[in-house]
Formats: structure tokens, C-alpha cells, sequence
């Protein structure tokens, strides 16, 4: 008990990290968590556009503008020509559309008039782009064989709201699913950096060459101080991962009360059982106290880009993900992927988590034998 | 005799402590000048007043004649300091470490060198020219830090306790140093709270408690300020109580007492003590182990001065 | 005096692994980190060919319009192709659905019907494209229809050489739905990559960790935060000369750093930051008296030990380069929008800004903004900070 009890003192000094680890979890899940769209019907994905109207209010470019309104998302920002442009540059809109002056009267009279447009080039931007030229392009068609202006509206409206009818499959709720996807991805970086920053230094505390002598030469069993250790660093990254597990549930809601919310948990235990491996690892390799806060960066920081904990892995290049099978990370975030898309329970369904679950514990089981090797190495003074 | 430093009326405060209060003293050109005092009782506050570190209340701070302030540069150009506390840098190797405090006096290359390379000697670290302070140990630390404070052969010197936690060949190391430097004919101001450097070491000194001198002056005219000059110690397994009393009555006798079978006997004057005792002893059959036989220390000046331990 | 004061800090500057780790290393390992993770994110959300499949029955086969046009959509000849069509059974389409081989299928009952396993732009193309076939159907139907009338209107039609004839109308309608007629421009500035703001916010990071290096050389310059301090305070030498070349030795070891951050940023990352490198390096040299102006602040004012004052750099810092979009490029747009007031304040963005407006704009005003914000910000700590700095002697140690 007495380890435990100076274990909870030294953890005091360093818990501040921890909740700001914990912060930032929290900051960028509910960040992500904005957009919330959990219908299983067919959504047509709409761009965001930005029409600048130099014409005048009259009915062929309105009609032009309620085309484009009705099937994107209009951004309403300050129309200086700057803010557009940063606008634009953040993906703020993905298609601005500069309608010219007279543009209604020039394409009545037959002169095609130009239409600047600005892109992002993204597909959102090219999906504008598609729903702009087919309108022009049915415009044009129209203008020559339609006598009057209103009937030409009419057409051209008629023509354009013929659609396609669309049968959607899946029934998961892949916008809250994903929501959860990208907080347990994200929870990989917390979760390791939390455990090896706070499980380093309290190790570096207690293993510091003149703690550990006093240690050595107590009436302690060195082997029950080292395992009261070893359960109080474990109860730790158990405390936090059920803690991260509940910040879910309030994040989340009920997507959390499902199978794949169970499966996210699960990994996330799997996972957290690998981190504080990695953390007893690193603890017994580094015992420079400034040197920890370098390493836990480079460390949680590194595998969280390379495995996609901050950047979805289906962005990531090739090489980068190859580079990333040697990490355990890259086993967690890929489970998370494959839960994502879980739709029921069956043992074809389940293999590939079970097997990147296994792996993850093989890593966890070499690197505890490699920290036995080096404590045994190191277990004498001097 | 010259007074190369003037302290006068000096009185500092903190917030709610009067940490120096209306202290003055002067030092004399070429002695060694040792302040005592417990912790806490304003001797380090007083050589950081000195040095201009420390705004203080009131009072004036002459050396050599001048008063001293941030900006005298000709002045600090003949003071050295070995502080308390190690101040070298990490990064550099004890030759650099000296290079620079010493280039921050001295300007010409090849006199500086020389003047290192001296420090160096001074203090035995010729062998670790090229460590780095945490490859040294306690001691080495010290010896460097006082390296760092005189390698610019200054004419004044202030050590503030240089040999706290330091082991025993180390510490008479610095303590044959600092007298090497007196020899050299700097005057030096030496800060302790061992009264027995103090009496190896000190032409004169200054007992200091709560920022007030109490007292002042050689070794033993301080001595002297105690009523008691000699104090001897007899182990007896048994005593009886009328013996003790017979004993109060002998010549020169201030106090006796008798406790875990150790009689102490302290007396005014200090001769042919001893030689009474002995025969008293002898003459009443009382079988004794051990005598010890004391000087008074400045311990017991300070003691009886303050009616406390200079070390707590 | 200045010289050797100068050399020596330096010296320890140098061999301060911990500093050089914050300042020089840890910039460029995130770098590649950011490579590694971002390199790929734009290319990714570029319009790539999407894999579909069409139900072979002989509702498809008997319709001329949708076989024409998903060929010519799917000709890997084409530079404007859009799907990779495979043409199979009902089963077979549904298959391919399940294992995430297409995006969706198409089947023909009556209608055209479109089958996806969930909502998303691939997705919504192949329903866009659908319709537009479908709605050119109806439009050269419309205007073959009006054609004829007009023609019965006038008299001219001809039964004879009626197939010719609707033959023709078609040709001339669909000639019309060619894309070159509609007259679009794209007026877009150049350079769009918006992942560059995440190198800037790094540049932006590296001149302010700098400033750690400035608050290191005050806090060993000053008798009330160091003890060699103590020693410096009591030498014969003016404090200003010791503060200004220990400022300077900081100042040259942070561009150096920052020197090796654009090297490596530009050659091995492939950061493009515009076309003026002149306008650049006065920028980093703006950025990174800002920085040094900050560490000298807190050095200065702040009364606390080393670690903590190190912590409050690294704070400042991140929180900072947070606000500017280090982690989601987002952020910064967020913050420029709705509180611009913070992103002024803020050097981190400042810096990212100005290299924003360097690498997006054509017009230097935003850029020369950022530098005067910069510039004001860091005279005014100098500033507070000189005021503290000019005090000799202290009420405590």
C-alpha cells in the first residue's frame, strides 16, 4: 500500500497533462461532431457555393441561382473580395459562381455569355461544376426553341427536376458510426501519450538511482515494491481508458449502447494494454526526466499520423501505411475501420479484429520481454 | 591598518523581516575576516548588500573609499565572490566555465590564460580541465565554483560558506586555498556557520544573530568573553552526590554538574585545575575512566551570548 | 567583451540538448509527420474514376441514350472519364456491392434506378449523371417535338426523308449538350493547397520555441533568476552589453534553426511558399525576433524557475499555433472569421498569415500588415521587458 499511496502523490504532479491530453480528446471529438446527419435514407452530398450576382433581379438569372440554391449549400459570408477569396481557400466553398452583369439579357440574346466561376478542384467543386454546365447546357438548348421567357423557365425547370430513384442498402448509421470511429482513433493519442508521459515519469521517480538504492535496501520485497508498481501503472491506464469510455458515452449517445460501440470498447481495452506496455518499455529505457516529454511526443505524435489517428487512413499514401505496419497503433485504427463498417455479428465478420486484436498483443508481449531483459540488465546499482 | 570595505548603519528588510538591522563593521587590507552566525541570521543578505545585489533600507557601503553601486565597474573589477550555492554552467567544461566568468574581468587573451591556468592549480583541478560539472563530485563541484569566483586575482574575496556538504579532504583543500590566497595579499570576508574553520582560519571575527552583531573581534578576545576558560570531564561510575558538593567548593570552580556518570566541571580561570582534581580524586579512593580536558569555543560564546546553539 | 559574452553563450546554447531539441528537431520531425499524414489528403479529394456496375438485362441493352453515354463516360480513352462501368447480372451488382468493389449499380425497370450502400459523393455522381441522361432524353424529345411542330406549323415537313430528318434534330440536339458551349472560366488564384498552412503553422511554431533560447541566456544574465546570474552581476561588466550579445548569440542560433527548417521544408517536404523568398526570410526574421521578444518577456517579468517559464513558452506557443490551424486548418478560418481580434493578437498567426498571404495572394498589403503586427507586437514586449530589465539591484534574490 505504501507504494500505491506515494504512486497517487507523484501521479498528482503530473495529472495536469494527462487532462490536457484528455482536453484535447474532447476539443477535437466534439469538434468533429458538428455535422450530425444520421438518416438512412439517400442524401445527395450538396457543395458549398458562393453566388456573387452582378445581373439584375430579373427571371432568368433568379431562376439560375434557385437551380444552384436549391441543390448546394449557399455560404453567407461578407462579399469583400478578400474574405471570398480565403473563403474559398479554406474550403469554406468549394465553387464560387460570378454571375456578370446583364447576363440575362446577353443570353437572351443569344451571345452565350461568360460565367466566372472559382474551384477548389476538390469533387465537391466538381459536382458544382457538373450542376452548373448541365444547367447552362439545357438553358442554351431551350433558348432557341422556346418562344417566351416564362416558358423557357418552365422548361428548363421541368427538364432539370426529372430524378433518378435511389434504393439505399445498408441501414448502419454510418454518420454516427464514423463520429465514433474518429473518437476512439483519436483516443489512440491520448490514450498513449497520457500512459507513457505519466507512466515514465512516475517510473523515472521511482527508479531514480537514489530512490532506488533507499528501495534496494529497505525490508521491502524488491519483487512486491516492483509488482505493487507494476498493478498501480496498470490500474492507472485501466482508469483512464474507462474513463475515456464514459467521456464516449456522453460524446456519442446511443450509437455507444450498440455491437459496434462494445467493439470499440473492447479494442480500446486491447489497445490500452498495448500503451502501457510501450510505457513500461520506454520508463525503463529513459530515465532522464527532461528527455521523457520529447519522447512522448515524438512517440504519440508519430504513430498517430502515420497510423491515421488524426488523418483518416484511407488518405494516407501507401508507403506511409506500409511503414505503419510496424506499429500497434496501425492494428487499432484498422479494427476501429473495420467496426465502422460491422454490421452483424458472425465469425467471418469478426476474424480480422480478432486478428489485428492478436497482434496488438503480440507487440504487447515482446515488448514486455524486452523490458525484462533491459530491468534485468540494469537491476544492479552502478 | 587599512579598512578596505566600510559598512555603515546598514539595514535591510523584507516584507515582514528585518533581515540586516543597522549592522556596520569595517575590513582591514589583508586579513581574513570571518563572519558566524546560524542560518538565517543575515550573512548572506549582507555580502548580496555589499556587492550592490540587494537594494537595502539605509545605511552606506564604502570600499576602498568609494561607494559602491551597480555601475562601479573599478571597483567590482578587484572583488571576487564564491557564492553559496554552485553557479557554473551545464553546458561548458570546468576550463571553459572559468574562461568565461574570468573574460567577463579580464579582457587580454594571453593574461587570462595564465590566470586559469593559476585558478586551476589553486584548487587541484588540473586533472579535469575538460570535464563537464556533472562528471565532478560535490567536492570538485565546489573547488570549481570557487575557481569560477577568484581565477581574476581580485583583491577582495567573499566565500560565502564554500564548504557546506563538502568532504573532509576537499574542504582542507579550500580552506589551505583561501589562506594561499591571503598570502597573495587579498583580504577576504569568509561566511560560516563552522566555528571551527572560523578558528583555524580567521584573523578576526563577527558573530552575527537576527541581522545584529553581538560580537566582534580575534579569536580570543572573543574568548575571553566567557566566564568560563576551561571545562574538564571525568567519567566516574559512581558518585555520590557529597562529592559533587565538595567539588562546587574548590577554587575557580563555576558550575558542576554530574549525569550519566560523566562529572563536568567548568572553571573561571584555567590552570592548575586539573592537578587539584586529580589529587582530590585519588585522596576519596573514586575510581575514574576518562578526563577530557577543554578549551571554551566560540560555540560557547555564542552560546552564552545568545542562549542558544550556533547550530540548530 | 561583446565577443566573448557572445561566443560563450552561444557555447551553451549549442550544447543544451534539450533546447536544441525543442527548437531545431522537434519542428522538422513534425514536418514529417505532417508529410507523412497530409501528402496524399488533396489528391484524395479530387474526383477520381468511380467503379460502378450496370445491370446487363435488356431494359439497358434496348436504351440507346444510357449504353451511348455511360460508354463515352467510360472510355479510358476519354480525359474526362468519370465511371469504370462493369457490365453484369443483377446477382453479380449486388455482390460487387457488398464487398465494396463499386460505389452503387443501375438497373433498368422501366425507370432507371440507382443502388448504393450509403449517401456520399461517389454516390451522388453516379444519381447526378443519371439524371442528367435522363433529363437530356427528355430535352431532345422536347425539342424534336417543338422542331416538329414548327415544321408542320410551316408546311416544310418532309414524310419521305422523315427518319433522316429526327435523325438530324437528334444529331443537332445533342450537339447542343456539348460541354463547349458552355462558356465558363475558371478565374481561381494558382495555388489552392490548403495542407501549406500546416507547414506555415510549424514555421510559425519554430520562431517561437525560439524564444526559449531567449529566455535561457536572460535567465543566466539576471542575479535574481540564476546564480551565475549573480556572478555576471558582480563583474565589471555593463549588464546591457552582456544582455544584448547573449540576446544576439540566441537570436543567431534560433534563424540557424529556422535556416535548417526551410532547407529541410522546401527541398525534403516540398513546401511551396510563394515566389519571393526575400519577402520569406523577412518574414522568419520578423517571426523570429517575435519569438525572441517573447522569451525575453517572460524571462524578464515572470519571477518563476526555468521549467515553469519553458512551460509557459510552450503554452503560449501551441495554444497559439492551435488558433492558427496547426491541428486542422479549419481552426484558423474559424477564428479569422468570427474573433479576428484574437488571430491579430496572436504571433503564431501572424506568421502563418503572412506566409498565407505570400503563397495565396498576388497584393503584398496583407503580407505587410502581418509584418507591422509583428514587429509592434515585439516592440512592446522589448519594451515592458527593458523596463524590467534595467532595475541593478533587486529587493530580493
Amino acid at each position: 500500500m505504501t507504494v500505491f499511496r506515494t504512486y497517487l502523490k507523484v501521479l498528482k504532479s503530473c495529472i495536469v497533462t494527462v487532462i490536457m491530453y484528455t482536453i484535447i480528446l474532447m476539443v477535437f471529438g466534439a469538434f468533429n461532431m458538428q455535422t450530425s446527419d444520421t438518416s438512412t435514407n439517400f442524401v445527395s452530398s450538396k457543395p458549398d457555393v458562393l453566388i456573387i450576382n452582378s445581373d439584375d433581379n430579373n427571371k432568368i438569372t433568379n431562376n439560375l441561382i434557385s437551380y444552384i440554391e436549391n441543390n448546394s449549400n449557399i455560404i453567407d459570408i461578407e462579399k469583400t473580395q478578400e474574405k471570398i477569396d480565403d473563403a474559398l481557400f479554406y474550403r469554406d466553398v468549394n465553387y464560387i459562381i460570378y454571375i456578370p452583369k446583364n447576363y440575362s439579357k446577353h443570353f437572351l440574346e443569344g451571345k452565350n455569355p461568360k460565367i466566372e466561376i472559382k474551384s477548389t478542384g476538390d469533387y465537391q467543386a466538381s459536382l458544382a461544376e457538373m450542376m452548373l454546365t448541365r444547367y447552362i447546357k439545357v438553358a442554351n438548348v431551350y433558348k432557341d426553341v422556346v418562344d417566351t421567357e416564362e416558358d423557357l423557365i418552365n422548361k428548363i425547370n421541368d427538364t432539370l427536376s426529372k430524378e433518378t430513384e435511389v434504393e439505399v442498402t445498408s441501414k448502419l448509421d454510418t454518420a454516427g458510426l464514423s463520429k465514433a470511429s474518429f473518437y476512439y482513433n483519436f483516443a489512440s493519442y491520448s490514450m498513449l501519450a497520457g500512459c507513457v508521459y505519466v507512466i515514465c515519469l512516475i517510473l523515472s521517480s521511482f527508479k531514480s538511482e537514489k530512490i532506488k538504492k533507499r528501495t534496494v535496501i529497505s525490508s521491502m520485497n524488491y519483487r512486491k515494491y516492483n509488482r505493487d508498481l507494476f498493478l498501480s501503472n496498470s490500474l492507472f491506464a485501466i482508469v483512464l481508458c474507462v474513463f475515456y469510455v464514459l467521456l464516449s458515452f456522453i460524446l456519442l449517445g446511443d450509437i455507444m449502447f450498440s455491437l459496434n460501440g462494445i467493439m470499440y470498447i473492447l479494442n480500446l481495452f486491447i489497445f490500452t494494454i498495448c500503451a502501457l506496455s510501450i510505457a513500461f518499455l520506454i520508463g525503463n529505457l529513459v530515465n532522464n526526466k527532461n528527455a521523457i516529454n520529447g519522447i512522448v511526443n515524438v512517440i504519440a505524435l508519430g504513430s498517430s499520423f502515420l497510423c491515421g489517428a488524426f488523418v483518416p487512413a484511407q488518405f494516407l499514401p501507401d508507403t506511409v501505411l506500409k511503414i505503419a505496419h510496424i506499429l500497434p497503433t496501425y492494428y487499432y485504427i484498422n479494427n476501429n475501420d473495420i467496426i465502422l463498417k460491422l454490421e452483424t455479428l458472425s465469425i467471418e465478420n469478426i476474424k480480422p479484429i480478432v486478428i489485428n486484436m492478436l497482434i496488438m498483443l503480440m507487440f504487447t508481449i515482446v515488448f514486455v520481454v524486452i523490458t525484462n531483459i533491459i530491468s534485468k540488465k540494469k537491476s544492479k546499482i552502478g | 591598518m587599512k579598512n578596505v570595505i566600510e559598512v555603515k548603519n546598514l539595514t535591510k528588510e523584507y516584507k515582514k523581516l528585518k533581515a540586516v538591522d543597522n549592522l556596520s563593521f569595517e575590513v582591514h587590507e589583508g586579513e581574513i575576516l570571518g563572519l558566524l552566525g546560524p542560518n538565517g541570521s543575515g550573512k548572506t543578505t549582507t555580502i548580496n548588500c555589499i556587492l550592490s545585489l540587494l537594494n537595502f533600507g539605509s545605511g552606506s557601503i564604502e570600499i576602498f573609499g568609494k561607494k559602491m553601486k551597480p555601475t562601479a565597474y573599478d571597483i567590482k573589477r578587484d572583488i571576487g565572490v564564491v557564492f553559496q550555492d554552485v553557479a557554473v554552467f551545464e553546458e561548458l567544461t570546468v576550463y571553459d566555465n572559468i574562461d568565461y566568468f574570468c573574460g567577463l574581468y579580464i579582457k587580454d587573451k594571453n593574461t587570462r590564460k595564465k590566470y586559469i591556468d593559476e585558478a586551476i592549480y589553486l584548487v587541484g583541478l588540473n586533472e579535469f580541465k575538460k570535464f563537464y560539472p556533472k562528471q565532478l563530485s560535490g567536492g570538485l563541484l565546489r573547488r570549481l565554483n570557487i575557481a569560477c569566483g577568484v581565477s581574476h586575482k581580485p583583491k577582495i574575496i567573499f566565500l560565502d560558506e564554500p564548504t557546506v556538504a563538502v568532504d573532509p579532504q576537499s574542504r582542507n583543500n579550500i580552506l589551505d586555498g583561501i589562506k594561499k590566497l591571503r598570502d597573495l595579499g587579498a583580504t577576504i570576508v569568509y561566511t560560516t556557520h563552522y566555528m571551527e574553520e572560523v578558528e583555524i582560519l580567521c584573523d578576526r571575527v563577527i558573530i552575527l544573530d537576527k541581522g545584529k552583531i553581538i560580537a566582534s573581534g580575534t579569536n580570543d578576545e572573543l574568548k575571553e568573553l566567557t566566564k568560563i576558560e576551561e571545562k574538564v570531564s571525568v567519567e566516574v561510575i559512581d558518585l555520590d552526590d557529597k562529592y559533587v558538593r565538595k567539588i562546587k567548593e574548590f577554587d575557580n570552580v563555576d558550575e558542576v554538574t554530574y549525569k550519566n556518570h560523566v562529572l563536568v566541571i567548568s572553571y573561571k580561570k584555567g590552570k592548575n585545575n586539573l592537578g587539584e582534581l586529580i589529587e582530590y580524586l585519588k585522596k576519596e579512593s573514586i575510581k575514574y575512566n576518562n578526563i577530557f580536558v577543554e578549551r571554551p569555543t566560540l560555540n560557547d560564546v555564542f552560546l552564552e551570548l545568545t542562549g542558544k546553539e550556533l547550530r540548530d | 567583451m561583446f565577443i566573448h559574452n557572445f561566443k560563450y553563450a552561444l557555447k551553451t546554447l549549442l550544447k543544451n540538448k534539450m533546447l536544441i531539441f525543442w527548437t531545431f528537431a522537434f519542428p522538422i520531425i513534425l514536418g514529417t509527420f505532417f508529410k507523412m499524414a497530409f501528402s496524399n489528403i488533396e489528391k484524395n479529394e479530387k474526383l477520381d474514376i468511380i467503379d460502378i456496375a450496370i445491370v446487363n438485362n435488356s431494359e439497358f441493352k434496348e436504351n440507346e441514350t444510357f449504353k451511348k453515354s455511360f460508354e463515352k463516360l467510360s472510355d479510358e480513352n476519354d480525359d474526362e472519364r468519370v465511371f469504370n462501368t462493369k457490365y453484369v447480372t443483377e446477382d453479380e451488382a449486388r455482390k460487387l456491392l457488398e464487398n465494396e468493389e463499386i460505389s452503387g449499380y443501375l438497373i433498368f425497370n422501366d425507370t432507371p434506378k440507382v443502388i448504393v450502400t450509403s449517401s456520399g459523393i461517389n454516390e451522388t455522381v453516379l444519381k447526378y449523371v443519371t439524371e442528367e441522361i435522363l433529363q437530356s432524353e427528355e430535352l431532345v424529345k422536347n425539342v424534336i417535338e417543338h422542331k416538329i411542330k414548327e415544321q408542320v406549323k410551316n408546311g416544310t415537313i418532309e414524310f419521305n426523308s422523315f427518319d433522316v430528318f429526327i435523325e438530324n434534330l437528334q444529331k443537332e440536339a445533342l450537339e447542343m449538350l456539348k460541354d463547349d458551349n458552355v462558356n465558363i472560366e475558371n478565374v481561381s488564384n494558382k495555388n489552392l493547397s490548403y495542407t501549406m498552412i500546416e507547414y506555415y503553422t510549424l514555421i510559425a511554431m519554430a520562431c517561437l520555441y525560439g524564444g526559449i533560447l531567449g529566455m535561457v541566456v536572460i535567465n543566466q544574465n539576471l542575479p535574481n533568476m540564476s546564480n551565475n546570474g549573480k556572478r555576471v552581476a558582480i563583474s565589471p561588466t555593463s549588464k546591457g552589453k552582456v544582455i544584448l550579445s547573449s540576446v544576439l548569440a540566441s537570436y543567431i542560433t534560433q534563424l540557424f534553426g529556422l535556416f535548417l527548417l526551410f532547407i529541410y521544408t522546401i527541398f525534403v517536404l516540398k513546401v511551396d511558399y510563394g515566389n519571393n523568398l526575400l519577402y520569406v526570410i523577412l518574414l522568419a526574421l520578423v517571426g523570429s525576433l517575435s519569438g525572441l521578444s517573447l522569451g525575453v518577456f517572460i524571462a524578464s517579468v515572470f519571477k518563476t524557475n526555468e521549467n515553469l517559464k519553458t512551460g509557459i513558452v510552450i503554452s503560449i506557443t501551441m495554444f497559439g499555433c492551435f488558433l492558427s490551424g496547426m491541428m486542422g486548418v479549419t481552426m484558423k478560418y474559424i477564428v479569422d472569421k468570427n474573433i479576428p481580434i484574437l488571430n491579430k493578437l496572436n504571433p503564431a498567426s501572424m506568421i502563418t498569415d503572412g506566409l498565407y498571404s505570400l503563397y495565396y495572394y498576388d497584393t503584398l498589403d496583407r503580407y505587410y500588415f502581418n509584418v507591422v503586427s509583428l514587429l509592434v507586437f515585439s516592440l512592446i514586449l522589448i519594451g515592458i521587458s527593458i523596463i524590467s530589465l534595467r532595475r541593478q539591484k533587486y529587493d530580493s534574490i
